[in-house]
This record gives structure tokens, sequence and C-alpha cells, in this order.
């Protein structure tokens, strides 16, 4: 079904929904059936639960929400120190009873009322950003981390149509996966490009992004690969998130089964360009969902490397909550896929609050300075939906 | 049995992979050592990590209770953790490799590697083994082809082997060689 103003019936509806992208156009799911809100305490029985197995299985026949960073990190048995925290659940999912095909072109008549105001405010101003960055930097020279990412945080007062936000979004920035959360308390809007999870029956993937540029008319995809291949930093950059990534799928993935499917591609967007790499591996049998998630999340590349003392070394420097960023998003079948993403480029919505996180990373040869800018270039593209 | 001991990396599993084409493989955490599996193990490898040797203490004891009676292996940190054992000293260097792939050499001391031979490794190192550098029947086998840091040594008395760098790695031309010679010699 793809009446046209099929988004118009669903938000006047005031029912919750969720909207996916998939290969070609869009996957939008409602009429829940079930709300899990996600805690440190029934998480494990959450994941660890198994669905009866079936010959056919409904499209419906899924569980699909988001893990928060806080709950990924508890989950491996890291602890996050008291933060500021606006008490936004730390993981939600819901049952659809209904699934409806869009097409990629979403038309959406909005009628809601919106006040919405252009200005930001930035938790980390440059001069704190550029301390915190020296400080990490002499934990890379030490040998505690080789990578880590530095998140600063845009908040914004508004009431906004998330509806009306996701749509001019999917029009700027088509991104594979990107997906709007609509319920009655909160919503999130994201154009994350990054896949974490993909996977099967017993095959998985992973496609980590490292590296980042910015289009001009000047480049191309294939002077965009050349400017990859030529820059030191980004290569090695690259090279750590992608042994890195082969690490986590070894921990559930048969020994000899992992494989660099893809090494080093561009993909081209509207705004820029990506390095990326594909790995694959065959899981091992036995392997439940919790492995799964425990050995993937959070995804390691926007977090750095070693991922353990990483996130250690973040999360003592962090004063806020993450809530959804560097979490994922996706989705649990009952025949036991499942397919998650990474949540960045994203736009939490709670009590009239917008928050947009971002971050970049810190290597040996990365200058505070550009990382700084770097971070508001990738928020740009959310606050201009501000405007 | 081939036991690694994990300090907590990232790269850990990669090592764990590679090894299980050889051998069976069990792998524990450095602050969870499991005694039987140590007692029972053929070989001990000591996986990367990040920090410094001086971080370990745990691993230098295993070191040296079984120096000699075990086949030992050390990358990375876990190269730096046996010298470190040995009476080396580990420092920053002035250039650091996270992600970088560099060309080694195999000098004549080596007695697994075919002498004056040359590949490409992925390394993923802010410190180095400091040098001169002696300890009885240690010789550093490979050395960085243009700064001459050394990558790799061998114990071949004792059977103990380090790589600076990682066999691991994708970076890595030839490590399920490296590995296979070390762990049939």
């Amino acid at each position: 079904m793809n009446k046209k103003n099929y988004l118009d019936i669903i938000n006047n509806s005031k029912k919750p929904f969720i909207i996916y992208k998939k290969d070609k156009g869009f996957d939008l799911f409602t009429d829940f059936s079930n709300k899990i809100i996600l805690n440190n305490q029934n998480i494990r029985k959450f994941l660890k639960r198994k669905y009866k197995l079936k010959k056919k299985y409904k499209k419906t026949d899924l569980l699909i929400g988001f893990f928060g960073y806080e709950l990924l990190n508890n989950l491996i048995g890291i602890k996050i120190p008291r933060q500021k925290n606006i008490n936004f659940p730390k993981g939600i999912f819901y049952k659809p009873e209904k699934k409806i095909n869009l097409k990629e072109n979403l038309i959406y008549n909005f009628k809601s009322t919106q006040k919405i105001d252009s200005n930001f405010k930035i938790n980390i101003d440059q001069k704190s950003y550029t301390k915190i960055f020296d400080k990490f930097k002499k934990k890379i020279k030490s040998g505690e981390t080789y990578q880590i990412k530095i998140c600063t945080k845009y908040k914004n007062k508004s009431q906004i149509d998330p509806l009306d936000f996701f749509c001019r979004l999917t029009k700027t920035n088509l991104a594979p996966e990107s997906f709007i959360i609509k319920d009655k308390n909160y919503s999130i809007i994201s154009c994350s490009p990054e896949n974490l999870i993909n996977k099967k029956g017993s095959h998985i993937s992973t496609k980590p992004i490292a590296g980042t540029l910015r289009k001009t008319k000047k480049i191309n995809k294939r002077k965009a690969l050349n400017f990859f291949r030529k820059n030191l930093k980004e290569t090695k950059e690259h090279n750590m998130i992608v042994d890195m990534e082969r690490n986590d799928l070894s921990r559930i993935c048969i020994p000899g089964s992992v494989k660099l499917k893809k090494e080093k591609s561009v993909e081209e967007y509207k705004d820029l360009y990506h390095y990326v790499s594909l790995i694959s591996g065959k899981l091992r049998k036995k392997v439940e969902n919790i492995d799964i998630v425990k050995a993937m999340m959070p995804g390691g590349s926007v977090i750095g490397c070693p991922k353990i003392s990483t996130l250690n070394l973040l999360n003592n420097q962090e004063k806020e909550n993450r809530n959804i960023y560097t979490g994922s998003f996706g989705y649990l079948k009952f025949n036991g896929d499942m397919r998650f993403n990474i949540i960045i480029r994203s736009i939490l919505n709670y009590k009239n609050i917008s928050e947009i996180s971002v971050a970049s990373g810190v290597v040996i040869d990365s200058n505070a300075k550009h990382e700084f800018n770097e971070n508001f270039i990738k928020a740009k593209a959310l606050i201009d939906l501000y405007k | 049995m081939i036991y690694v001991i994990d300090h907590k990396d990232s790269f850990t599993h990669n090592v764990v992979h590679q090894l299980s084409l050889f051998d069976n493989v069990e792998c524990d955490n450095f602050g969870d050592i499991d005694k039987s599996k140590l007692n029972k193990a053929s070989t001990i490898v000591f996986s990367p990590g990040p920090g410094s040797p001086k971080n370990y203490p745990l691993t230098s004891k295993i070191y040296k209770k079984f120096k000699g009676k075990k086949r030992i292996l050390g990358v990375c940190l876990g190269f730096q953790q046996i010298l470190f054992s040995e009476g080396a000293e580990i420092v920053q260097q002035n250039k650091i490799y996270h992600g970088f792939q560099s060309e080694v050499l195999v000098n004549k001391s080596s007695k697994l590697f075919k002498v004056g031979s040359k590949f490409k490794v992925g390394r993923y190192h802010s410190l180095k083994l400091k040098e001169p550098f002696k300890a009885e029947n240690f010789d550093i086998t490979m050395r960085c082809v243009i700064s001459g840091a050394a990558m790799s040594f061998e114990n071949n008395i004792d059977k103990i082997y380090g790589f600076q760098f990682h066999p691991e790695s994708f970076l890595t031309v030839n490590g399920k060689l490296l590995i296979k010679k070390i762990l049939s010699a």
C-alpha cells in the first residue's frame, strides 16, 4: 500500500509509528501491541528471549526499537559515572502489528503547528574541546588508546513536527540507515549512514565507516578514493576500525570465516563521501542474540580503539549522558535475523528539547581545530532543518 | 591447547582466530586466569593491549613461571611484556604507529624465518623497546626497514617468541605463515 496521503493519515491519527529505510524505499511500522522499556535489569532477559520456531513468519514478527549508549556499556560490564541526565529511557522496543511499504519519495503535507528556534547551544566550546583533545592525545602517546572520539552536543528548545523534519531530511540526505521513531512523548529523527549488524541466518556482516570528505564540484567519486588512499591519517584510522570490527565478529564467528569483503571503498551521499569497508562472517552454532549484541555494540567506529579502555576514558570525561547517541536502532526478527545501525547524525526530541550529538576522532596526527569544525559540519545538516 | 591471555584489547580475537587454524584455543582476561587451562596449555600467548607492560604484573608473573617450560608468544604489548620481564626498558617513540603498514626485514640472527626477506606488516604501538637490549638467548630478528625499530625476537632455546607488529592484522601480508612457523618450532 502506498496511498499518497498515508503519512498525513498516520500523523493525524496520533498513533506512534516508526519508519526505517530499506534498499528501495522505506518500511513503516505501526499499530504497536507491545512496548518494552529497557533498563539495566531487564536487558539480559530481553536479549535471551527465545521465539517459537515457525514454518512461516509474518512480516510483523519482529521487535523494533533502540538500545541507548548507557545500556550497551552496562551490558559489557562498563559502568558510567554519575552524569547530567534528562532521564530519557535507556532503550525502547515495539511489537508492530502493521507494516507498510513506502516509496523513496515521501509525501507529507504537514499541518501541525511548530515553534522553531534556529539557535543552538553547544555544550563544549572550542577552548574546552581543545583541552580534552590534548588530554586524549597524551593518552594516545602512552598507549592507553589508539583512537578516541570526542562527543559534543547541540541543544535547542523547539516544538517541531518530527515527520516534517524527517521527510525534509530524506530529501537532502537519503542515508541507508535513516529512521524516525515518533511516539507520544518523544521522537528520534536520524540520517545514519552506518550499518552495524546485518544478520540473515548464520551470515552476519558489518559495514564500518571511517573517513568523511565533504563534496565539492571539483571532487568526483574517483578523486575521493584517491584522496582517502593518499591521506595517511584517514588510512590509519580506517585500518584500525577494520581490524577492530574483524575482531568483534571473530568473537561470535567460526574461525577462518571472517572476511574483509570490500576493502576501503567510497560511497557517495548528497553532501559527502564516506570511506567504507564491508566485513562478514559465519556465526558459530549456539551463538545467541545477546552474544551478538555484546560482541558488536556499542559500534567501534564511533567510539575508538581498543574499545574497553577507550570507553572508560570517554565515560570519565563526559559530563552529560549520551542518551541514544552511539547506541543502535534496528530490529530483531522472531526467525533470528536482525539489522541494526549506529545512531549517529540524529535528533532526539524529548520534553520540547532537541538534542544533536556529534563526534570526531582523535588520532595521533589530528588537529583540535579541524576536528572541532568537523563536528560542526556533521551537525550542520541537522541544524539546517531548523531554519 | 593454546591459552591466550587477553589484555582487554580490540584485536585479541583476531589473534585467537588465527591461532585456531592450528590448534584448540582458550582465551581469558588477564585478571581472570584459569590455572588448570594455564597448566594444560602447550603454548601461552600474551595478547596485544592498551597501556604499558608495567600495568600488567600478573602477566609478567605467568611469564616468569612458565619460561622454559612452555612455548610462549607475545604480540605487540605481549612482545613488550616479555622483554620487560627480561629487564628491558619500554619507552615512548617519537613517531607513533597506529594502523600503520610498514616493511620489516628478517636479519641473520633468525633461525625460523628466511634471512633477508622483507614483507609488509600492520603496526599498532606507541611504545617500543629501548636499545641496546641484551638478555641471554634473546635475539632481535626483525626490524622496521625505515626506522630500525625492533619488530620481532626469537629465543629458540626456551621457545619464546614475540612480534611488535600484529601478525593477525589484515595489514600483515603473511601473518598465518609466521604463526604456523612459531607453533611448529
